[in-house]
């Protein structure tokens, strides 16, 4: 089967002599990955490293364990010494990460990037205001209205953005409410169930298929347990375990059961050895908790927006405050001036638009299964250029299915895809017949009871995961499994063990006719050869000779090759004569046949991609976004994932590869030939921080097998050193400080654990691929179209801002009041650039590269010169025209309007003269200001719609793009003139008979 | 964008043209003329996109190889170059440098064209907004506003008017009330009598002054004579009443273009305390005695052809108010069609002022 590397482990567990020595050349680098991490806690990481060092219980005999924790394995601890080390070393949980109070995230909220400008502005608004009292007391209140308006719109989508995160934070506290675990402990030489809270080192317990194991326990005696250790280390396989010390590593060594894994199968009774936040898990979720949150890409945007806003608005202030100087106003009121235009130039509404849009956003991709924790990872997705991504449950199903068959000298390939509908390899032979029965009856697996409507492959099973491969494969094929062994009554059963390697069982045969037993066999593929001194071909008995032996081999190799689990299978008629009906078989003297058995073929299972991977992961390639596999599993079975779903492509070789194709060392090879690259932890491991740039770099497929929690996080820095967005998704503990250290860390919603998910910024609800893809789809879509918003919600900043500059150079009265600009800003553009977040993508967005992190700003210099000096400008100049209209037909025409200013706003002056010669009241004025106002609003207003209409594309034409259609305008049009025919009627019948039925009845 | 770029300067290379330079100079002249046009081309393609700056430090490397190769040329040329093309030659340089500065990229020229691009997108501009100007005055009529219905009703003013509508003056103190002296004095300048007999003319009262006939002819006006204000007029108490404690005030109507008052009725104007004792004005004489507005001075035709008119007035002689104390006075003008109770406006119709004569 497949042999493993054990030293990988060692990395990180370096206290014990043997991996010191075998770690002497390069000591010093051992850590260097880690170092450039942890820098700034140095001393608390040593701690930590220390601390694993500690841990050698393993090597430990039980005598010295009972004496190190002043224990015994029969009677166990009494309760008040229990008492005693519960109070001393607290509960037996991990502390949960720390929660950050609800007000400091809903205070966060209020000060992000945007809100700070509103904030400052409010704050400009409210001296501006003081300024002016103290000159004048009867001063006008618009400054303190917009202020508080400014401070409203923050508070008030701040709460808005809170209410969004609040939200998403609430499903996923509904995902796993974990029910109270329990440990059966002995204690005071009772059994008893506690809960596994309040477990205490030195504690005595036994664990069972099934359970979780409680705390990290060094095992003392064990009955064909295995365990699942792939939420700590990311092997998919179970892991057997016993009570003998095997490894120096305690990673490796088969004595230890981890806090937080699960025992599949079989019962071990062990000694808690460390609890809560000191076990092995709990010290990788302390890592996470160190590693500290990115920025995200559109936190950045917006604050390199906010730069330019506030840039833009203090130049031209400052400019105008010089300006309205040197025409001398008083230095106060070029102050309050001053103050006006930095205000002017805060985008209110856009605040509240970027936040609605990103929610409106998240919403559609939490549809699509992508929960978005955080509001700004909307984006980050969209920006993303790598994707590392777990390869147990992200890219495959997470459960063993069959794969292939060799029976009859041919590999057949089975259907791996979720449902395994369709079996199409040729089941007429005879071998197929037998070996169906092998696999059927030799097998330990159970469906569990009352599923008779579910599924096959979703029903729930008992056993482990290659008998419930096996299980499975063969209910599809065959019907009813369960009555098939009914009718092959079992007599006898030697279960699968590690020494033996094999499984076997003696069954009475379904045809009466028969009196023989059979007996079946599966194992480990050459163990099961070497008992067989036949080969089953097409159904008929043939001697194993030499070509056959190699025509199995080179199956075996080909299949294990692909890294696949390959089992063999064997099967023998007991002779009747010997073998009578009531003979009892014995299994611990094996009193029949192990030998010379009736070979009759292969199968091979592996955790199969999940079908909509390898479209996921060409949309990727397609979106130039590089997918990296980063797994703890084998090298091989990486390699082979990764191969069919096309992270690595079909015709890319990795270094390997093309040295066992030329026949040459590896070494020989030019490193620039091979496009993909297998890297194992343990290479990783020796690698400089600039040769893991270079191999980033320089390979455009990589997968990297058998990494530790730390080493994924060493990949994800190094990609962050390409001035890459990382995503990184992970569903087990061990990803949860890579999940952080991610541009967005995407957890799986289903299998992750709940580090992964506090440590993720979103969540996929079906763990599937294929819906980052969507994500990505949506995230940059988002970035187009916040884009688009900008653009339109800019253009009118400077069709507001004009007017005041006017007013203050040349004298005009105010074209556009405060309070109006504000029901622009914060009315009637909201809802079109908000229109703008629904707006489709003009390409295809996913066929093109993701955005340059420092090169595709939001904002750039284009767009702010293009909504500023062009089309904002011709923006302001019509809704000058507008206004000038207004005032010329009034009587004031512009040559007149000209330095008008101090005697247009003097209250006292009653009878100012316009163009014609005549004479205006104050009040008078100011109503036909308002008119101004009026009209330069409708003025903004009108071209607003244009803006818009432009703003749909940046590229294409409107028309290619696509409007509503024109005509449809017009089909409600013969009723609105109903409409306004038959109210002009109903209006003359009243005037024309007063006091009749009509005028009753229809005046109102 | 950028590939395209490459690509269309591709075969701009200074090799490309330097093979070509050593044929005929006919030849040379003809492609030189291609080749700035060329190189104008581009430099206007290479101002739209700004590309350029945020690629530029990727690009400094490729930059030089082009300077290198560029200086190649020169070199080269030199050499090989006829007279007649060398003229050419340095010619093209000139304007190539100028247009295409390889070291800078920023070349004047770039900046010039954004230059020249914006003077032409806002000379369009400033073109468009000239000819919707010139369309909005041409359906303005010069002489007649083309709405007047937020100057109606009219409002009233009184005079003098210092920048408050509050009388405070000591009336053994000159100085206090002088200035108002002065300001009325100068504001009845346009009324003296022999000023009005010159130039307007003497109609009948009454009745409307009507003159129809062409919008753009000149209007005649109706005299009103400063001598109409009697007691007032400042020609007899050259003070205005103000050195006795009895000031006048004078109070006028806004013009408006077109208004005439209601037939038969002309307006009137009534003044009463506004708040407080009714008896702390216990006398007003009114100049004109009718207190009205006489008909004849309407309608007003514009400043345009209705040069010389002059408002009419009513002069109010506060002949006995309280002293030393502040009496809010206000003014109505009462007829037809007069509204003298907005709310808003306080202005419209009636106006209000408080006088506080001291003694």
């Amino acid at each position: 089967m497949t042999k493993k590397t054990l030293e990988i482990y060692s990395v990180e567990l370096s206290g014990t002599k043997d991996i010191q020595q075998t770690d002497k050349g390069n000591g010093k680098e051992k850590y260097r990955g880690l170092k450039n991490c942890f820098e700034p806690r140095k001393n608390h990481y040593k701690e930590e490293l220390r601390k694993e060092v500690d841990l050698d219980d393993h090597k430990l005999s039980i005598k010295e364990l009972e004496k190190k924790y002043d224990t015994n394995i029969i009677t166990g601890l009494s309760s008040t010494q229990a008492a005693e080390l519960l109070a001393r070393n607290g509960p037996n949980a991990l502390t949960p990460p720390k929660e950050t109070p609800e007000i400091i995230k809903f205070l966060k909220q209020m000060v992000g990037g945007f809100s700070i400008l509103l904030w400052i502005g409010a704050i400009l608004c409210w001296i501006a205001y003081g300024i002016q009292y103290s000159m004048n007391t009867s001063s006008s209140l618009d400054n303190v209205y917009l202020g508080c308006v400014l401070a409203l719109v923050v508070i008030l989508t701040g709460i808005f953005a809170y209410y969004q995160e609040a939200k998403s934070t609430n499903i996923m506290a509904t995902f796993n409410k974990m029910i109270p675990q329990q440990a059966l402990v002995i204690r005071d030489s009772e059994k008893m169930t506690i809960p596994a809270e309040e477990l205490v080192v030195g504690d005595i317990v036994e664990i069972r298929g099934g359970d979780r194991i409680p705390a990290d326990i060094r095992l003392l005696s064990v009955q064909g347990c295995k365990v699942d250790n792939s939420s700590l280390t990311g092997e998919s396989e179970p892991q057997p375990r016993s009570s003998e010390f095997t490894h120096d590593s305690p990673l490796e060594t088969k004595n230890i059961g981890f806090y937080s894994t699960t025992c599949l199968e079989g019962t071990a009774t062990g000694m808690v050895i460390n609890t809560g936040d000191r076990t092995i898990i709990g010290q990788i979720a302390s890592l996470a908790s160190g590693v500290g949150n990115e920025k995200t890409p559109i936190a950045i945007e917006i604050q390199h927006f906010v730069h330019i806003v506030a840039g833009v608005a203090v130049s031209i202030g400052i400019l105008f405050f010089i300006i309205a100087v040197s025409l001398k106003y008083q230095v106060l009121d070029s102050i309050i001036f001053l103050i006006g235009i930095i205000v002017a130039n805060v985008p209110e509404g856009l605040l509240a638009t970027v936040t609605v849009t990103l929610s409106l956003t998240a919403k559609r991709m939490a549809k699509k299964n992508c929960l978005v924790k955080n509001l700004e990872a909307v984006e980050t997705l969209g920006s993303t250029s790598i994707i590392c991504s777990d390869k147990t449950g992200t890219l495959t199903q997470n459960r063993m299915t069959v794969a292939h068959l060799w029976f009859d000298n041919q590999i057949f390939i089975a259907d791996t895809s979720e449902d395994h509908s369709n079996q199409v390899f040729d089941q007429s032979s005879g071998t197929w017949a037998s070996l169906s029965k092998i696999i059927t009856l030799c097998n330990r697996a159970e469906f569990s009871p009352g599923q008779e409507s579910v599924p096959i492959m979703k029903r729930v099973v008992v056993g482990d995961a290659s008998e419930t491969a096996l299980l499975k494969f063969s209910e599809v094929i065959l019907g009813d499994v369960m009555e098939i062994r009914k009718r092959n009554h079992k007599v006898a059963e030697i279960p699968f063990n590690s020494t033996n390697k094999f499984q076997l069982s003696i069954h009475k045969t379904d045809d009466p006719n028969d009196q023989r037993f059979l007996l079946v066999m599966k194992g480990a593929p050459e163990r099961i050869l070497e008992k067989c001194s036949t080969i089953m071909v097409n159904g008929q008995k043939q001697p194993l000779d030499k070509n056959t032996a190699e025509a199995f081999h080179t199956a075996y190799m080909e299949l294990g090759g692909l890294g696949e689990r390959v089992l063999g299978f064997c099967h023998l008629y007991l002779p009747a004569d010997e073998f009578p009906e009531t003979y009892t078989f014995d299994v611990d003297t094996m009193n029949f046949p192990t030998s010379n058995l009736c070979f009759v073929g292969l199968l091979s299972m592996i955790d199969p991609p999940r079908s909509t991977v390898p479209d996921a992961v060409t949309k990727c390639r397609s979106a130039g976004i590089k997918v990296i596999m980063v797994t703890g599993d084998h090298p091989i079975t990486a390699k082979a994932i990764a191969k069919s779903v096309g992270i690595i492509s079909a015709n890319s070789e990795t270094v390997e590869d093309i040295a066992k194709r030329l026949h040459i060392a590896v070494e020989q090879v030019n490193k620039r030939d091979a496009k993909a690259a297998v890297v194992t932890g343990m290479e990783l491991k020796d690698m400089s921080p600039e040769q893991l740039d270079e191999l980033l770099t320089n390979y455009s497929e990589i997968v990297f097998a058998r990494t530790s929690p730390q080493q994924k996080l060493i990949i994800v820095e190094g990609c962050q050193r390409q001035n890459a967005v990382v995503a990184v998704t992970g569903d087990g503990v061990n990803d949860s400080p890579a999940l952080k250290k991610a541009d967005i860390g995407i957890a799986m919603g289903i299998a992750g654990s709940d580090a992964a998910k506090n440590a993720a910024d979103m969540i996929l609800l079906d763990d599937n691929f294929a819906s980052i893809v969507t994500g990505v789809e949506e995230g940059r879509l988002i970035f187009d179209n916040l884009k688009k918003t900008i653009a339109y919600t800019l253009t009118k900043n400077i069709a507001e801002l004009c007017p005041f500059l006017i007013y203050i150079i040349v004298g005009l009265p105010l074209p556009i009041g405060t309070i109006t600009i504000l029901f622009i800003d914060l009315g009637t553009d909201i809802i079109p650039s908000i229109a703008l977040a629904y707006e489709k993508a003009e390409s295809d967005i996913m066929n093109r590269k993701p955005r340059h992190k420092k090169k595709d700003r939001l904002v750039n210099q284009q767009l702010a010169i293009y909504s500023y000096l062009h089309i904002g400008l011709m923006q302001a100049v019509g809704a000058f025209v507008a206004y000038f209209t207004v005032y010329a037909q009034e009587g004031f025409k512009p040559s007149i309007l000209i330095n008008i200013r101090v005697e247009w706003e003097d209250s006292n002056v009653n009878d100012l003269e316009d163009s014609y010669g005549q004479q205006w009241t104050w009040y008078q004025r100011k109503y036909l200001e308002w008119m101004g106002y009026t009209a330069f609003f409708v003025g903004i207003m009108v071209q607003q719609i244009a803006d818009l209409i432009i703003r749909k594309t940046r590229r294409n034409s409107i028309f290619q793009q696509g409007l509503f259609r024109p005509q449809y305008w017009f089909v409600a049009v013969p009723f609105a003139i109903l409409i306004w025919v038959y109210d002009e009627v109903r209006k003359l019948f009243i005037r024309l008979y007063p006091g009749s039925w009509w005028d009753k009845n229809m005046y109102y | 964008m950028r590939r395209q770029l490459r690509s269309r300067r591709a075969p701009a290379s200074p090799y490309g043209y330097r093979s070509r330079l050593d044929d005929q100079d006919e030849v040379n002249q003809n492609y030189l003329a291609d080749e700035e046009e060329e190189a104008e081309e581009e430099a206007r393609v290479t101002v739209v996109p700004d590309l350029e700056e945020e690629e530029e430090e990727e690009e400094e490397e490729e930059e030089e190889e082009e300077e290198e190769e560029e200086e190649e040329a020169k070199a080269e040329e030199k050499g090989q170059g006829q007279p007649a093309g060398n003229a050419w030659w340095q010619r093209w340089q000139i304007v190539n440098e100028y247009l295409w500065d390889p070291e800078k990229r920023m070349s004047l020229a770039r900046t010039g064209l954004i230059l020249v691009i914006y003077f032409f997108f806002y000379a369009s501009l400033a073109a468009v907004v000239t000819l919707c100007m010139y369309t909005l005055f041409l359906t303005i009529s010069p002489y007649m506003p083309t709405f007047t219905e937020r100057v109606k009703p009219p409002g009233v003013m009184i005079r003098p008017f210092a920048h408050s509508l509050n009388f405070n003056f000591n009336v053994s103190e000159p100085d206090t009330w002088q200035h108002y002296v002065i300001s009325l004095n100068g504001f009845l300048q346009g009324y003296n009598d022999s000023l009005q007999e010159e130039m307007n003319v003497d109609c009948p009262p009454g009745q409307y002054f009507i003159q129809d006939g062409d919008e753009e002819e000149d209007k005649k006006a109706c005299q009103f004579k400063r001598s109409f204000l009697k007691n007032c007029s400042g020609l007899e108490d050259p003070t205005f009443g103000y050195s006795t404690g009895q000031p006048c005030i004078l109070l006028k109507m806004n013009r408006i273009v077109g208004f005439r008052p209601e037939l038969g009725d002309p307006v009137k104007v009534s003044c009463k305390v506004q708040r407080g004792d009714e008896n702390d004005i216990r006398s007003i004489n009114y100049y004109p005695e009718s207190a009205s507005f006489d008909l004849r001075y309407y309608p007003y035709y514009g400043k345009l052809t209705h040069v010389n008119y002059t408002s009419p007035l009513v002069a109010m002689h506060f002949t006995d108010v309280v002293k030393n104390q502040a009496v809010p006075v206000q003014c109505q003008l009462k007829g037809k069609g007069i509204i003298n109770d907005v709310i808003n406006d306080r202005f419209v119709g009636r106006v209000i002022f408080t006088l506080n004569i001291e003694t």
